[in-house]
């Protein structure tokens, strides 16, 4: 198309309406579905986090914090500590395995049949239901083992549950390391458990933590598997892995709302909210974590000048995220 | 097969100490043959160019000097590749104790995630060449080797990866060097960088030798031109030609030669 002549190049290309009426109208449009779309996933959030701590926060007393609970009331004690053992030693045991059959499957398995049903097996695990887990680990632990409800079979169990997403967000991690790292390393003559440990796992992190987290998250959520292999009981875990039934906080929040008592029902609203502030703790400290490791990484943050971060440091001082943080994960 | 060689052939040269060398080596991957009964010599000191077109095999062929391609499915290599005359494939070789030998710097710069300082002195540290104490004299020296201290003498701890590119590959120059190779392997170390930044690597290797010897592969002819002592042209899995690069360059002995060095996209001159 000729651009005419004695008029401006500028007045060629639209006119002197510049953008046409119909794609305003279109762009509009589109706008107003992401922004829809955004609220959708931010609202709820929004919602939980509000009423959750509204409900809390009316009827809140510290002394959750220093007694047990009773059935009918007293505090939460005994379930946070619970929790806390639960969650501690699913990050322990899942962590080992989960990280370890992760390396394995992207580092060291060859490339055969045997892998891929390993890896078959890790997905098909992460697809059953956690009431199956706590049901088979009710038959062959607490009964088959005559371990009762006790500590050791909701490890198991809650292990067992969560594993599949490490070991699968280790893997990806592992993956996604750039093959210039391993060919340099190797290059230069470094063994193999040098290169994972010295250049591979470090960038390889945050993914690795974002799947730890998870896990632990989804484990500190759990309540059906824990029904069939904890137990619950009234006072705090004594560290016995068996014959030693454990309270854990999604019991409280299970049973107590609907109990006649309105302590106990405060109880659960209290250890609802107990709960999501795990959670959310568990999520800062992954950034947390991510930030301190990740300061070589070709992050988003290189792109800037020195300056420029020197520059926000100084003024956001600490409230401006680094960069680090928003590292893409692995999962 | 020494027939193939042109007549300006290195052949005289192998009287004289050659630091590597290939003979009769046959290279591939599963059913597909890359290289074919390739000799070749690589006297100590001297700068070897290794030019050819895209797929003509070079980079395989490189790799293969310090069992790169080991772990690559399917690869098989025939022949002899020499250090120092001894067989790099035999089963008294410690692949890890060659690369420190045989030093490598890819086509992109790849520091590690780690500081400059310690980019600098990781092989030093695998290795276990250097005391800890010793480990930051002998970065500063690397890095003044390859011109980069002063620039960053300040930023040791900073992350590599805020480097200009050249800089970066300037690091991973200086990371290979710290190891105390006999030969340096290069493969397109400048074709992601800035004429002045590739100025800055020919520059370093002309410096490093005859101290060490180089291998380089590159798709810059001109680059060829003005570094090399030696050049050595593949075509389509053969050794054409190889010989001092004046003399290559100069009065190129076969018709592929010719072809490609006046810069002839396709060398049969079939289209």
């Amino acid at each position: 198309m000729a651009i005419p002549t004695g008029t401006s190049f500028l007045s060629s290309l639209g006119g002197t309406a510049g953008i046409s009426r119909a794609r305003r109208m279109k762009n509009l449009l589109w706008w107003s579905a992401c922004v829809l779309a955004l609220a959708l996933v931010v609202a709820p959030v929004v919602w939980i986090l509000v009423s959750i701590t509204a409900k809390a926060m009316a009827n809140w007393q510290w002394t959750i914090f220093t007694q047990n609970s009773t059935g009918i009331g007293g505090g939460l004690l005994n379930t946070i500590v619970g929790t806390m053992v639960l969650t501690f030693g699913t990050g322990i045991l899942a962590g080992f395995v989960g990280v370890g059959s992760g390396i394995f499957l992207a580092e060291f398995a060859p490339k055969n049949r045997f892998s891929a049903i390993m890896r078959g097996a890790c997905e098909t695990l992460s697809g059953i239901p956690s009431i199956v887990f706590g049901y088979c680990g009710y038959l062959a632990l607490v009964v088959g083992l005559h371990w009762g409800y006790s500590l050791a079979p909701a490890l198991i169990v809650l292990s067992l549950l969560v594993v599949p997403y490490i070991a699968k967000s280790t893997e990806i991690a592992l993956q996604q390391v750039p093959v210039a790292y391993r060919e340099g390393a190797e290059a230069l003559g470094f063994t193999m458990p040098r290169t994972l440990r010295k250049i591979v796992l470090r960038p390889a992190l945050p993914g690795i933590l974002t799947g730890m987290i998870l896990a632990l998250a989804i484990s500190v959520g759990e309540t059906a598997p824990l029904l069939f292999t904890a137990g619950f009981s009234n006072s705090i875990p004594t560290g016995a892995l068996v014959h030693e039934p454990i309270g854990y906080l999604t019991y409280a929040t299970y049973t107590f709302y609907d109990e006649p008592v309105p302590a106990a029902q405060h109880l659960a609203a209290d250890a609802s909210f107990l709960l999501v502030v795990i959670v959310l703790g568990l999520i800062l400290l992954t950034r947390l974590i991510v930030r301190l490791t990740q300061r070589y990484s070709p992050t988003r943050r290189d792109r800037q000048t020195r300056a420029m971060r020197r520059a926000a440091a100084a003024v956001a001082s600490g409230t401006v995220a680094a960069g680090a943080g928003t590292a893409t994960p692995g999962a | 097969m020494s027939d193939r060689l042109g007549e300006p052939s290195n052949t005289p040269l192998s009287s004289t100490d050659n630091v590597m060398s290939a003979r009769d080596v046959s290279l591939g991957f599963g059913a597909t043959t890359v290289m074919q009964d390739i000799t070749v010599n690589f006297p100590r000191g001297s700068i070897n160019a290794l030019v050819g077109p895209s797929g003509s095999g070079k980079t395989t062929f490189l790799r293969s000097m310090n069992r790169l391609n080991d772990k690559v499915p399917g690869f098989w290599l025939r022949g002899e590749v020499c250090l120092d005359g001894h067989d790099l494939n035999g089963s008294d070789v410690d692949p890890l104790i060659l690369r420190r030998k045989v030093g490598m710097v890819f086509q992109r710069p790849n520091p590690f995630p780690m500081s400059i300082m310690d980019n600098v002195v990781a092989g030093v540290r695998a290795h276990k060449m250097a005391k800890r104490s010793e480990l930051r004299d002998i970065a500063e020296t690397r890095l003044a080797e390859v011109g980069l201290w002063s620039h960053i003498s300040d930023r040791l701890d900073d992350s590599p990866f805020r480097l200009s590119g050249g800089q970066q590959q300037l690091l991973c120059l200086a990371r290979a060097l710290a190891v105390e190779p006999e030969v340096l392997l290069l493969d397109e170390p400048t074709s992601s960088l800035d004429p002045r930044s590739t100025e800055a690597v020919e520059e370093l290797v002309r410096r490093l030798t005859p101290e060490l010897t180089v291998i380089i592969v590159t798709h810059n002819l001109d680059q060829a031109r003005r570094l090399s002592d030696n050049t050595i042209f593949f075509y389509e899995g053969q050794l054409m030609e190889t010989g001092p690069t004046p003399q290559l360059f100069d009065a190129p002995q076969r018709l592929e030669t010719q072809r490609y060095l006046g810069g002839a996209v396709t060398v049969n001159g079939d289209n």
